[in-house]
C-alpha cells in the first residue's frame, strides 16, 4: 500500500472508531439518563414498591365480645382451648414424626389425612399447621414433657366461641362460623393475604351467621390487629417485624333472661313451637324461644357431616326459627282486635247481644260458618264472645265490616310487618287485602274471606313475634313499643285509639278468660300467684265441618290444630307480655297456656 | 537483550478494580456463599495469569494464529453439538476434566482476529466480493451459535466480526442499503422469525404491568431494585429485592440491579466510571496502533464490548428486551470472564508492543 492510501485508511479507522464511541457514549448518557431518573426522581416510588414486596402483613382477629342476658349471664363467649400446632418446614422427617406423636397422642385417620394433604404447601410457605385440636389437660402434659423432641410442634391457645347454654338461645344469637372470604379489606392488607390470617379461633376466622351475632357483628368483632412479617418472593415468611394489636369486640348486653327462656324451653318440652315475650316498658325481648332447638356450639366449632344431616333432615326442622319466621293463623287470638275494630266502627257495643247457635250463615250463598262448640253460647254479648270465645258473634261482627278498613287496623297492630328493630331476617307474616288475593289468585275479595279473618283464620298468618308484640299492644292500651334485644325503650308506636271505657271492658274480658269460671284459659288459673290476662287460639288447618271429621284427620299429627295463646300480666299493672305457639297442640288453654304461664312467672317473680 | 514487562496500569487497574467490585457484589448476589466467590476468584485469578501472559506476546502471534483460532472454534461447536451435554434444553457446553466451559467463547476471539487478518490489506472501500466473504464467514460463524441455542453470544459473535468489517472500511453505500432492507423486511422479521417467547419479551418491554407475575416479573423486579437503591443504596447486603429473592439471575445477568439497589446512583457512577476508562484506554491503544492489524483488532474489540455492556445494562433497567448477556467482569461465569481476559491481554499486548514507526 502507498503511503497515502494508508493515511487515508488510517483517517477512515480513526473516523469511524471515533464516531461510534460517540455513539456509544450518548446511548450511555441515556442509560445514565434512566438510572438518574429511577433512582433519584422516582425512588420514591419504587421504595413504596420494594417495602410492599418485602412486607407481608396479615390480618389477626380480636376477641370477639361477649353476649350476655340482662342479669349478666353469660350466653356465649370465648373459651381458651389448646391446640397441637406444627411447623411443617421444621419437621424434617414427617412420617417418623407423626409415629413419635402416635405413640402418646392417637391422631384419628380422617386428621392425619388432611394434615398431610396440607403439609408440604405449609412447609414451603413457612406457615403453622394444626395437628390436633381441644386436647385435654392430660394430653398437653404428655406432649410438654416430651416437647425437647419435637421442636417443629408446641401447644397453642386458640379460642373457641362457646356457648353454656348451646341450644336454648340458638335462634335468637344465631352463631359464628369461619368468615367467608367476603371480608372487608382492611387498609394495607390486600385481600389475598385474608388466606393467611392469624387464627385466634380454632376455626380460623370467624363472623356471625345469624342472629344477633350477625346483627352485631361489627361491634362484637372489635376491630383487627396486623402482624407485618418479612416474606420472600415465593411468598415465605421469615421474621415476625411488627405486631400491631386490634382492639377488641364489645361485649352486648340483651336484654334476653336466662331463667326465663330455660323455663320456656323446659314448659314446651320438645314440642314444636315459639314462645317470645316482651317487657312492656322497654319493647326489650326477654324470651325468644324457637322449638325444637340445636347446638351453636357444633355449629361454631366445626360439626362433623353426620351430625349436619342428622339435623337438616329432622323433620321437625330444629333450623327454623320459628319465633321470627313461623307462618300461623292467629286464629281466636285476634278476637280481641277485630272487637276493638267493631267498637270503633260502631258495628257493636259492649251492650250489644246476638243469638249464637253455634254457627254462622252467610246470608249471600248460605255457606255455613261454624263455632268450635256444638249448639252454640246461646245469647252472647262482646265480653262472653271473647271469654268463650264465641266464633258466631265475630263472624257476624266481621260480616259487617269493610274489608279496607279492617286490614288497615290490623296493619296499625303489627300484622303483615316486620316488627323488630335488630332481629335477624324476620317474616313479615302475611296481612291480605283484596289487592294481594287478586294478585294472588287471580279471584276477587269474598265477603266469605272477610267473616273467616274475623276468626283468624283463612288467609291471615302471624308469626309469634307479631303475637307477643299485638299482645304488648293490648297491655299498653293501644301504645306499643317495636320489639328488640336491647335494654333502653324503643320508640313508642300510638297504634289504635279508643276510649278508656272499651280498654278497661277489653282487659276485664281478657282477665276473664284466664280468671273466670267459663273463660277459655280457666285451668291457667291455679297455676300462678298473679292475675292474667290472655286469649287463646285454635289454628284450623284443616277447614273442615264437623267434630267428627276432625276426629278422623286428628290421627295426622301434623294436622292436628296449632295451640296459641296471647298473655299478659301481671293484672292490674302488667309489665309482661307473651305469645305461645305450639304446632299442632290442638289447645291454646290446655297446651299454650301452661308454658305462658311459666315464662311469666319467671319474669314476674325475677 | 533486556527482559520487558509488557502491561498497562490503567487497564490492569480498571480490570482489577471491576472484578474485585463484582466478587463484593457475588458475595451479596449469592446470599453469602463462599463457594460461588472463590470460584470465582479462581476464574479470576486465572484469567488475571492469562491476561499478563498473552500480554507478552508480540501482536504477531495473533495474526498467525487467527485462521487456525477459527477453525478450532468450529471444531469446538462440532463437538459440542455432538458430545456436549443438553443443560436446559441447550447444548452450549464442553466438559473437560471436571471443567465445563462454553465452546462459543471462542468465535469472541477468533472471529475478529479473522476478519482483521482477511482484511488488514485490502483497499478502500472493501469491494463487494470481500464483503460477501466477510459476511459468509460471520453468519456461519452466528449461526453455529444460535442453534445450540444462544441468542445473546450469536449476536456478540456477529457484532465481533461485523464492527472489524465496518473499522476496516464497509462502504457506507453498503450499510445505507442493508439498514433500508431490514426496514423495510422487519414486518416479515417479526411475523415469520422470531419466536413467540421472543416477540413477547419485547411486547412486555412496552407494558410489563400486562404480567406482572409472568413475562413482565423480570423487568419490574429488577426496576424496582434499581429505583429503591435511591442516592447512596440500601447498604451493602441489605437490598431486600435481591435477598428476598424478588431480583432475578441476581448472580449473572443481573448483578447490575443488585449493585444498583445495595450502592444505589453513587456505585453505579463508579461502576460506569471505570468501565469508561477502561473504554478511553482501549480506544487510545486502537488509535495509536502499530498497524492495521492491531487497530481493527483492538477497534473491533472494544465497539463490542461497548455494545455488551449496553445491552446488559439497558436490559437490567428495562429499556430492551430481556436477552442472555452478562455485564463484563462482574457476572458470574468462568467461561465469558476467562475470554474477556484473554480478550483484553490481546488489547494490552496490542497496546504495549510498539514498532518505531506507525504503520
Amino acid at each position: 500500500m502507498q503511503f497515502e492510501e494508508r493515511q487515508k485508511e488510517r483517517n477512515s479507522f480513526s473516523n469511524r472508531a471515533l464516531v461510534s464511541f460517540i455513539i456509544f457514549t450518548v446511548l450511555f448518557l441515556a442509560v445514565l439518563g434512566r438510572i438518574f431518573y429511577l433512582q433519584i426522581t422516582t425512588n420514591e416510588t419504587y421504595l413504596t414498591a420494594a417495602e410492599s414486596n418485602r412486607t407481608y402483613t396479615v390480618p389477626v382477629q380480636s376477641l370477639r365480645g361477649k353476649i350476655l342476658d340482662r342479669n349478666g349471664n353469660v350466653l356465649v363467649g370465648n373459651k381458651a382451648t389448646f391446640d397441637l400446632i406444627t411447623i411443617p418446614a421444621k419437621i424434617e422427617n414427617l412420617d417418623a414424626f407423626l409415629a413419635n406423636i402416635a405413640e402418646f397422642l392417637p391422631i384419628s385417620d380422617k386428621d392425619l389425612e388432611t394434615y398431610k394433604k396440607l403439609f408440604n404447601s405449609k412447609a414451603i410457605y413457612n406457615r403453622e399447621l394444626v395437628l390436633l385440636k381441644d386436647l385435654t389437660q392430660a394430653q398437653i402434659a404428655s406432649f410438654e414433657v416430651r416437647s425437647f423432641r419435637f421442636p417443629g410442634a408446641f401447644v397453642g391457645k386458640r379460642y373457641r366461641r362457646i356457648s353454656e347454654y348451646p341450644e336454648l338461645f340458638s335462634h335468637a344469637l344465631g352463631y359464628t362460623s369461619r368468615a367467608s372470604a367476603t371480608i372487608a379489606s382492611l387498609p394495607g392488607i390486600p385481600s389475598r393475604n385474608w388466606r393467611d390470617a392469624e387464627f385466634v379461633y380454632a376455626s380460623g376466622l370467624i363472623s356471625g351467621q345469624l342472629g344477633l351475632e350477625k346483627i352485631y357483628d361489627d361491634s362484637l368483632s372489635g376491630s383487627y390487629g396486623k402482624k407485618i412479617y418479612e416474606i420472600d418472593a415465593r411468598g415465605r415468611l421469615y421474621n415476625l417485624i411488627k405486631f400491631e394489636d386490634g382492639a377488641p369486640g364489645e361485649d352486648l348486653y340483651t336484654s334476653l333472661d336466662l331463667l326465663a327462656q330455660q323455663a320456656a324451653h323446659e314448659a314446651i318440652d320438645g314440642k314444636r313451637g315459639a314462645v317470645v315475650a316482651i317487657h312492656l316498658p322497654t319493647g326489650s325481648l326477654n324470651v325468644l324461644y324457637s322449638s325444637p332447638s340445636f347446638s351453636i356450639n357444633d355449629f361454631a366449632n366445626g360439626i362433623d357431616q353426620q351430625s349436619f344431616d342428622a339435623i337438616i333432615q329432622d323433620t321437625n326442622k330444629p333450623l327454623f326459627n320459628r319465633a321470627l319466621k313461623g307462618r300461623y293463623p292467629p286464629a281466636s287470638s285476634i278476637k280481641p282486635a277485630i272487637a276493638l275494630y267493631g267498637l270503633n266502627a260502631n258495628l257493636t257495643s259492649w251492650e250489644r247481644t246476638i243469638e249464637d247457635p253455634g254457627f254462622f250463615i252467610l246470608p249471600e250463598d248460605g255457606r255455613v260458618y261454624r263455632g268450635w262448640r256444638e249448639g252454640g253460647h246461646g245469647s252472647v254479648d262482646l265480653t262472653k264472645a271473647i271469654v268463650q270465645s264465641s266464633n258466631t258473634y265475630f263472624f257476624d261482627l266481621a260480616y259487617q265490616s269493610d274489608i279496607n278498613q279492617l286490614t288497615t287496623h290490623l296493619g296499625n297492630m303489627g300484622f303483615g310487618k316486620s316488627l323488630c328493630i335488630d332481629c335477624f331476617d324476620e317474616d313479615p307474616g302475611l296481612l291480605p287485602t283484596p289487592e294481594w288475593k287478586y294478585a294472588q289468585y287471580n279471584r276477587g275479595w269474598f265477603t266469605g274471606d272477610t267473616v273467616n279473618m274475623g276468626v283468624g283464620q283463612g288467609y291471615i298468618l302471624a308469626t309469634p313475634i307479631q303475637l307477643a308484640y299485638y299482645a304488648s299492644l293490648l297491655a299498653n292500651k293501644g301504645t306499643a313499643r317495636l320489639p328488640h334485644f336491647g335494654s333502653e325503650p324503643s320508640p313508642e308506636i300510638a297504634a289504635i285509639e279508643t276510649s278508656n271505657f272499651n280498654w278497661s271492658k277489653l282487659h276485664k274480658a281478657l282477665e276473664l278468660v284466664v280468671e273466670g269460671p267459663s273463660g277459655t284459659a280457666r285451668r291457667l288459673s291455679e297455676l300462678k300467684p298473679f292475675k292474667v290476662a290472655a286469649k287463646t287460639g285454635t289454628a284450623e288447618l284443616v277447614s273442615l265441618d264437623s267434630k267428627e271429621a276432625y276426629a278422623e284427620i286428628r290421627s295426622d299429627v301434623l294436622q292436628r290444630d296449632h295451640a296459641i295463646i296471647i298473655a299478659f300480666g301481671p293484672i292490674p299493672n302488667p309489665e309482661y307480655a307473651v305469645s305461645v305457639v305450639i304446632e299442632n297442640g290442638e289447645s291454646g288453654g290446655l297446651v299454650a297456656g301452661p308454658v305462658a304461664v311459666e315464662v311469666l312467672k319467671k319474669l314476674i317473680e325475677k | 537483550m533486556k527482559f520487558r514487562i509488557y502491561g498497562d496500569w490503567i487497564i490492569t487497574l480498571c480490570i482489577l478494580m471491576l472484578t474485585i467490585f463484582g466478587l463484593f457484589f457475588l458475595y451479596s448476589a449469592s446470599d453469602g456463599n463462599t463457594d460461588t466467590v472463590i470460584k470465582q476468584l479462581a476464574f479470576i485469578i486465572l484469567g488475571f495469569i492469562l491476561f499478563f501472559l498473552i500480554a507478552q506476546l508480540d501482536p504477531e502471534n495473533f495474526r498467525r494464529l487467527a485462521y487456525f483460532s477459527l477453525a478450532a472454534s468450529f471444531l469446538l461447536m462440532l463437538i459440542t453439538a455432538l458430545f456436549g451435554p443438553e443443560i436446559n434444553g441447550a447444548q452450549r457446553w464442553i466438559r473437560i476434566a471436571g471443567l465445563s466451559f462454553q465452546s462459543s467463547e471462542l468465535f469472541k476471539i477468533s472471529l475478529p482476529l479473522t476478519m482483521a487478518t482477511f482484511l488488514q490489506f485490502k483497499k478502500l472501500p472493501i469491494s463487494m466480493k470481500d464483503t460477501f466473504f466477510c459476511l459468509f464467514i460471520i453468519g456461519i460463524s452466528a449461526l453455529t451459535v444460535v442453534i445450540q441455542p444462544d441468542l445473546g453470544t450469536s449476536l456478540l459473535v456477529a457484532l465481533s466480526g461485523l464492527f472489524v468489517l465496518f473499522l476496516a472500511g464497509l462502504s457506507w453505500s453498503f450499510i445505507g442499503v442493508t439498514c433500508g432492507l431490514l426496514i423495510i423486511a422487519s414486518p416479515f422479521i417479526w411475523n415469520n422469525l422470531l419466536r413467540p417467547f421472543q416477540k413477547e419479551r419485547i411486547l412486555t418491554l412496552f407494558n410489563p404491568e400486562s404480567d406482572p407475575f409472568g413475562s413482565g416479573w423480570n423487568i419490574i423486579q429488577s426496576r424496582i431494585a434499581i429505583g429503591s437503591g435511591g442516592i447512596s443504596g440500601k447498604g451493602y447486603g441489605e437490598g431486600s429485592q435481591t435477598h428476598f429473592n424478588f431480583l432475578p439471575e441476581t448472580e449473572t445477568d443481573f448483578i447490575f440491579a443488585v449493585a444498583a439497589e445495595e450502592f444505589g446512583f453513587i456505585g453505579v457512577l463508579i461502576i460506569l466510571s471505570l468501565f469508561l476508562i477502561l473504554s478511553l484506554r482501549t480506544l487510545y491503544f486502537a488509535l495509536n496502533a502499530r498497524d492495521r492489524f492491531c487497530r481493527l483488532v483492538v477497534g473491533g474489540l472494544l465497539l463490542t464490548f461497548l455494545f455488551n455492556l449496553l445491552v446488559n445494562i439497558s436490559m437490567v433497567i428495562g429499556l430492551i428486551p430481556v436477552v442472555g448477556m452478562p455485564l463484563p467482569f462482574l457476572s458470574k461465569g468462568g467461561s465469558s470472564m476467562i475470554t474477556l481476559f484473554i480478550l483484553f491481554g490481546i488489547i494490552m499486548s496490542i497496546g504495549t508492543h510498539k514498532t518505531l514507526m506507525q504503520r
